[in-house]
């Protein structure tokens, strides 16, 4: 990865009428970068990618592609190439021919079949040149997708929920299959995906949308430890979110009240810019620990109730409520010994360490997206 | 073994009452009496020889041919395009524009075919075979549309944006994936127009002057009755053909549709 950027959104915003699929987007993708949109369905993450392919023009900002502005330029002339969902295969072609369509009548047809075979290599479809259209399976299809798109050559690879096609052990192993591609190859891959997972295991960065809008871009383990606000928190991973409020901030460390684990000192989170008195802050339910008796070695505990078990096989999921607490604490226990500690009902005590509370900042409102 | 229920037995009715009248019209061409009543005289195909030496009808046939083919390509390119629009595109006045397009169906021939006359009479074009072909892709236009539109929605939108987004523009985007996609959606509405077009009387009979088509000739032709058996034979003909175009069209139009788009 290198410092320049190859894609820059200056501004963007898409209006349908009175609905605003996107608005204000800022972004910078770097040459070389795995990059994510990430965000629940009607978010406006598709519309992003959209944009950069140039199936649609943004009402309002600029796209630059390796510093070209792509203001009037048709999707058949831009550097982008594009996996579509459905992974649009032409079922009239076979895989050779689907996979040489950008290429046929612009390249001399000997290299054509030359770089037919080696993206059918790349995607580990060797030999399979003459399959039907539908013959293919979904990974078969993916793959043949992926080639159509990179013999191209394009400075950037767009995919379109590229995996959520598949089953899910199929969709594990393209994962790093796709990711180890985007590495060799050297493109900047954009991948728009509502799978928190996909995302965080594929990309180097994410851009999480909600309602339309960029609400944080970062590194995976940045999203995770320092999310900017309650949404971006609770769309990757899991957060348990308590009110709190600020007594102090000295230095970049604020002393609060926090709700049930009372005062501690807690390290102000950069991300989230909007501040007040009464914040909110979060709790991983890994971070915390569940004991029958009063943790000794826990500078801030709880005592609670289990008000529900689940058992995810690598994990052990505890619900437990709190007084004066809305909702129950949610706990993740990794599965050691194979057997569930704590039943429904049981008296437990809650450990928590001060380094692993989140300050997200002012809480927000459910954020209407704006309508004029 | 189950007794045949009610159903069965009407649906059964239903078909004998439908197609037995028509059944005698091959049944009466191999009749060697010329009158068409039982008892049967007896069998022949001399109905049948016949038919090659009759100038005129030869010359009705070719007539029908001619304005079927032209009119079946008229209707499915015009329909092509309708029906793209309507799949693709979401646009005002789209509801009002597809019934417009269907009304053909459902307008009483003859007041198609007068005011049609008048109006060609007005814009100076005479009775032709052209006037003829003009008022059939009017008529046979709602066939092509619904044919069409739906190789359209099992059609899958992407297809054509992903040529796009391989480097092509919006022609060769049409002739390289669009027209092989629903290729066997066009091929099924060629077939279907024609045989509108083919089978189709009252239009022809105001449109044709004395260029007559196939059906305004037998027409003629039914007034002497020394002519009925022979009318009788190519009508067998005409029959047998039309229902092989209607299967084979159909034949088409379920490849268009059961394929894995």
């Amino acid at each position: 990865m290198t410092e320049k950027n190859i894609i820059e959104l200056k501004g963007v915003e898409k209006r349908y009428g009175s609905f605003l699929a996107a608005s204000g987007i800022d972004l910078d993708l770097r040459q070389g970068e795995f990059f994510s949109l990430l965000g629940p369905s009607g978010c406006g993450k598709t519309t992003v990618l959209r944009m950069i392919a140039g199936f649609q023009e943004p009402t309002q900002g600029a796209i630059l592609i390796d510093g070209q502005d792509m203001a009037g330029v048709p999707a058949n002339n831009r550097p982008t190439n594009m996996v579509f969902q459905s992974y649009a295969i032409f079922p009239h072609l076979n895989v050779a021919n689907n996979v040489a369509y950008g290429l046929r009548g612009r390249v001399p047809k000997a290299e054509i079949d030359a770089r037919v075979t080696e993206a059918l290599e790349m995607v580990e479809l060797g030999g399979l040149h003459q399959r039907g259209a539908n013959e293919l399976s979904g990974g078969q299809r993916q793959r043949v997708a992926l080639a159509r798109a990179l013999i191209m050559r394009p400075k950037v690879l767009l995919l379109d929920e590229p995996l959520s096609a598949l089953d899910k052990k199929l969709r594990e192993q393209m994962q790093f299959e796709m990711r180890n591609l985007q590495q060799s190859l050297g493109i900047t891959f954009v991948m728009v995906t509502h799978d928190q997972y996909e995302a965080m295991t594929m990309s180097d960065r994410i851009g999480v949308m909600f309602d339309g809008r960029l609400e944080q871009v970062d590194t995976p383990a940045t999203l995770y430890a320092r999310p900017c606000n309650r949404a971006v928190a609770s769309f990757i991973g899991e957060m348990n979110i308590l009110p709190a409020t600020v007594l102090e901030e000295t230095g970049g460390m604020l002393s609060i009240e926090a709700a049930g684990f009372g005062r501690m000192r807690i390290e102000r989170n950069v991300n989230a810019t909007d501040r007040a008195r009464d914040i909110i802050v979060g709790i991983r339910p890994e971070q915390l620990e569940i004991k029958a008796d009063k943790p000794a070695d826990y500078p801030a505990t709880l005592k609670g109730k289990i008000s529900n078990v689940a058992f995810y096989g690598e994990n052990i999921h505890y619900h437990v409520a709190v007084e004066n607490i809305d909702k129950p604490i949610a706990v993740s226990v990794p599965n050691y010994f194979h057997t569930v500690d704590f039943n429904r009902g049981d008296a437990v005590w809650l450990g928590l360490q001060v380094a692993s509370v989140i300050d997200l900042g002012k809480e927000r409102k459910s954020s209407q997206r704006e309508k004029t | 073994m189950k007794r045949p229920s009610l159903l069965v037995i009407y649906a059964f009715a239903y078909l004998i009452f439908l197609y037995l009248p028509v059944m005698f019209l091959p049944l009466f061409s191999f009749n060697s009496g010329t009158i068409v009543a039982f008892p049967i005289k007896g069998w022949t195909l001399d109905w049948y020889r016949k038919l090659g030496e009759q100038d005129t009808l030869i010359q009705a046939l070719w007539n029908s041919l001619g304005v079927g083919a032209v009119t079946a390509l008229l209707a499915t390119a015009m329909g092509l395009f309708a029906a793209r629009a309507f799949v693709r595109y979401r646009f005002r006045g789209q509801a009002a524009a597809e019934g417009l397009v269907m009304l053909p169906l459902v307008i009483p021939g003859i007041i198609v075919a007068s005011s049609m006359l008048v109006l060609f009479l007005f814009l100076g074009l005479q009775p032709s075979l052209v006037t003829v072909t003009l008022g059939h892709t009017f008529l046979a236009l709602p066939f092509a549309v619904s044919i069409l539109k739906s190789a359209f929605d099992d059609f899958d939108a992407s297809l054509e944006e992903a040529s796009y987004d391989l480097g092509c523009g919006v022609f060769e985007t049409f002739r390289r994936v669009t027209l092989p996609v629903v290729a066997p959606g066009i091929v099924a509405s060629i077939l279907v127009t024609f045989t509108v077009s083919f089978d189709e009387f009252v239009l022809a009979f105001f449109l044709s002057g004395n260029q007559p088509t196939l059906p305004v000739y037998i027409w003629s032709q039914i007034r002497f009755p020394a002519k009925l058996p022979n009318v009788l034979a190519l009508g067998s003909i005409l029959l047998f053909a039309s229902a092989m175009l209607l299967v084979l069209a159909k034949y088409f139009q379920r490849r268009s549709t059961t394929r894995d788009v």
